[in-house]
């Protein structure tokens, strides 16, 4: 297996630890970015209020919640 | 020029032999793979049952 031998230099002690924190911090920081840099995914986050849902899905005769709110956001 | 070859029961200044570092790393690398399956599964549910991008 490639780079099998890694752990002969380097204590899976610390090495594991250390791999899986930055694959934490590394995803965390990803969400993060997208939170704060795009406009869909802070409106994905927040939600909507189950009343509203359940208006549309009355309004449109019992859509799926997901197709329902992709037509009012259009 | 020297050959190099390995020792299998050398003990590296980890603790550990080869066969030992390999059996460590294919562990490692199959985390990762289930790790990987399972988060991409998760953002396929997200975008198929909720308005994520839409």
């Amino acid at each position: 297996m490639i780079y099998g031998k890694i752990w002969c230099v380097v204590k899976p002690s610390v090495g594991i630890p250390l791999f899986l924190s930055a694959v934490a911090i590394g995803s965390f920081l990803v969400h993060l970015m997208l939170l704060t840099h795009t406009t869909w995914l802070p409106k994905y986050y927040e939600g909507k209020p189950v009343a509203a849902v359940k208006a549309a899905n009355d309004s449109s005769g019992g859509a799926p919640p997901a197709a329902v709110v992709a037509q009012k956001s259009q | 020029m020297a050959e190099y070859k390995s020792d299998p029961n050398k003990v590296w200044p980890t603790g550990l032999t080869e066969a030992e570092s390999e059996e460590v790393h294919r562990n490692v690398i199959q985390g990762t793979q289930i790790f990987g399956f399972i988060a991409a599964l998760a953002h396929l549910f997200a975008y198929i049952y909720t308005p994520w991008l839409k």
